[in-house]
């Protein structure tokens, strides 16, 4: 008998469920403690800790140099002897100063030494506001090829705060993505839920469809929920598959909508070449190419950087014209 | 007091050599050796204690020694009853230890990695006796912030206990040597750097490394001591070290150690790096080799007897000769492609 759940949070901001996330695991566990350039006082570039530093003090909250490389180095330590960091990264793009320290010391270190680093990295990521080249990225990718690290990518409320506890009690560093035009727009209901301590791949279906498998994560889930309305009037069911964990992968959940629409699709907001739609693409031929009566699309930014003018900025990322288009050509 | 660094230095010797010579005789694909380093090494060792975090590199295993093994345990006849000790050994079994890092450096089974990692890449964490021991990965500097990090854990944890890491003069001129102790001098963290200047980064000379007159004068740019130190002299070395981890405990933040010690070997054994150091340059770091030395001052004040030394030196020689050859006889690693890569 299906129970009622609890509402916890009515129509709560994506933004709020990262804040309420991360104090509900301070308050749960000692051992979690924030680093971040402007985390402490300010509360962070985008606000996320606002009133933290006052909760929680300075020793669990704290102001870093601007040193990525050092404060991720310093928190794999810290992991490996006991605490459980959680590092701000004031934009997803600025870890490339710290990459030496995520793919070599913290993502090897497990198979490496046995010696889990229970670490989480917040990464304000992705584009639409005209940010430019350096505060606009989607770099999943990179990390994606770096066994050791799990990437999360949630695109509602509600798996933002799920995922981010699970992020924090999961042994392995976690890479968080969250998107930036996503903190004041997205909101969802947030229920009474289990905290997995682990983060497990998942294939969410976020709109049921029999004609195409669409897959995508972050931002672009909304845009593929949008585009499918459109398509809905010509008479086409698209489903929305949403990945808000990239690594650990879920694919028998995409394989298993595969298998009913026989079409596929990818989305995704990063540039193209070597994009995680291309390993997808390639998992899908591998293992159910014999399910798949038409060809793997991918609608993704070109192989460019981010222009700052919005303008211009919009005609890369996919639009829901683009996508309808993208998807109308798999099943012509 | 001397006698006790002396015991650990010959054992750290004995260790080298033998490796030496398994690299000459093709028995082992790579070795980097730790001759001349190990006056520093081992007073570094003798400075920490139970509880502590050793962050080491690729020629500090005078400091594993002196951090894993209980001479006394060892060689239970030689030593004079109840010699004063510099330092608490950990506990625990002393010639397991051994026999696994013996096995380590085999890429054996019952190395601390099983064969995944290679020499001194490798962690030992054993909580019982308060042992933690990380080590390197092949990025020279990279471990500053890490080293850092188990600081701020024992900061954290309101415990007293420090973290010291080393590394050579040429890891000072990368990124994270500064990002490193910056944060840790900002946050006051119980961490003591050593660099251990040997004039020689692989082959490149200080002239080509750093345009200061000394590395420890840096120290002033975070804000926290700097010394440096003779480190082909024990006695000094542990000095220096005793005041920094005094400081540490007490929560008044990091030290920068600067040891100036000699290249007696090549980057790594079968390289012909030696030949970029210029020959009277090498005869001053050989005249100067500190085992020489420390016997020299203890026989000179008539500790020991030339005939102690020398069976201390061939008891050495033997128990590393027994240890490696039971490392040699056990298992290699079964053929995998699926370690675990992730925590369950």
């Amino acid at each position: 008998m299906p129970t009622e759940s609890k509402i916890l949070e009515e129509n709560l901001l994506y933004i709020d469920a990262l804040s309420l996330a991360l104090r509900d695991e301070m308050r749960e566990d000692p051992t979690v403690m924030l680093m971040g350039q402007d985390i402490a006082g300010h509360g962070g570039a985008f606000k996320i800790t606002r009133d933290f530093l006052e909760e929680f003090g300075d020793r669990r909250v704290r102001n870093t140099p601007i040193a990525e490389s050092g404060t991720v180095g310093i928190a794999t330590g810290a992991a490996i002897l006991g605490q459980r960091p959680v590092i701000e990264m004031q934009f997803a793009d600025f870890i490339t100063c710290g990459f030496n320290q995520l793919v070599n010391v913290a993502a090897k270190m497990y198979w490496r030494t046995e010696c889990s680093v229970p670490l989480v990295i917040r990464m304000p990521g992705g584009g639409g506001m005209g940010a430019g080249a350096f505060h606009s990225q989607n770099i999943e990718s990179w990390f994606l090829h770096s066994p050791g690290l799990k990437v999360v990518a949630p695109a509602f409320s509600d798996d933002a705060y799920r995922l981010l506890r699970s992020a924090i009690k999961d042994p392995n560093p976690v890479i968080y993505f969250e998107h930036k035009f996503l903190y004041r727009r997205e909101r969802s209901d947030l229920q009474e839920m289990q905290i997995p301590d682990r983060i497990e791949g998942e294939a969410n279906v976020r709109r049921e469809g029999h004609h195409l498998t669409s897959i995508s994560w972050g931002w672009m889930t909304h845009r593929a929920l949008e585009a499918a309305e459109v398509m809905e009037k010509e008479g086409i069911e698209i489903e929305v598959i949403d990945l808000p964990v990239l690594s650990p992968l879920d694919l028998s959940g995409i394989f298993k909508s595969i298998e009913k629409t026989e079409h596929a699709a990818i989305i995704h907001e990063a540039t193209r070449t070597a994009g995680f739609g291309a390993e997808l693409a390639a998992r899908i031929s591998d293992e159910a190419i014999w399910n798949l009566d038409g060809p793997i699309r991918r609608m993704t930014y070109p192989d460019s950087p981010s222009p700052f003018h919005k303008g211009l900025e919009a005609a890369r990322i996919p639009s829901v014209d683009v996508i309808c288009d993208g998807w109308r050509e798999v099943l012509a | 007091m001397l006698r006790e660094l002396h015991a650990y230095m010959r054992l750290t010797r004995e260790w080298d050599l033998r490796y030496e010579k398994m690299f000459k005789t093709g028995a082992l694909s790579k070795w980097y050796s730790s001759v001349g380093n190990e006056a520093t090494t081992v007073a570094c060792g003798s400075a920490i204690e139970k509880g502590d975090a050793l962050v080491s590199l690729h020629r500090d295993v005078g400091a594993i020694l002196r951090h894993y093994v209980n001479i006394e345990e060892l060689f239970p006849d030689i030593f004079p009853e109840k010699m004063s000790l510099v330092r608490q050994p950990l506990g625990g079994d002393s010639r397991d230890r051994l026999f696994r890092l013996a096995c380590q450096m085999l890429g054996r089974e019952h190395g601390f990695s099983r064969g995944h990692e290679r020499s001194y890449h490798y962690n030992h964490m054993e909580p019982d006796h308060g042992l933690i021991h990380l080590g390197m990965i092949s990025h020279l500097g990279s471990m500053i912030p890490v080293a850092a990090g188990a600081a701020l854990s024992f900061q954290q944890q309101g415990l007293d206990r420090v973290s010291i890491n080393f590394i050579g003069e040429g890891a000072t001129s990368t990124g994270d040597f500064h990002e490193g102790l910056n944060i840790a001098a900002v946050w006051k963290l119980p961490f003591i750097l050593v660099i251990e200047n040997n004039h020689w980064a692989f082959s490149t000379p200080t002239s080509q490394q750093y345009a200061c007159d000394n590395l420890a004068s840096r120290a002033l740019g975070y804000g926290i001591p700097g010394v440096e130190v003779d480190g082909n002299d024990p006695l000094a070395v542990l000095e220096v070290m005793q005041t920094a981890v005094k400081r540490a405990r007490a929560g008044e933040g990091p030290t920068l150690v600067e040891a100036h010690l000699g290249r007696h070997r090549g980057h790594s054994e079968g390289d012909d790096s030696l030949n970029q150091v210029p020959s009277d340059e090498l005869k001053g770091y050989l005249d100067n080799d500190p085992m020489d030395l420390i016997e020299a001052r203890l026989l000179s004040s008539g500790v020991v007897s030339r005939a102690w030394l020398q069976e201390i030196k061939e008891r050495s020689a033997n128990l590393i000769m027994e240890v490696v050859d039971e490392a040699m006889a056990m298992p290699e690693p079964t053929p995998n492609t699926d370690r675990n890569t992730y925590a369950d």
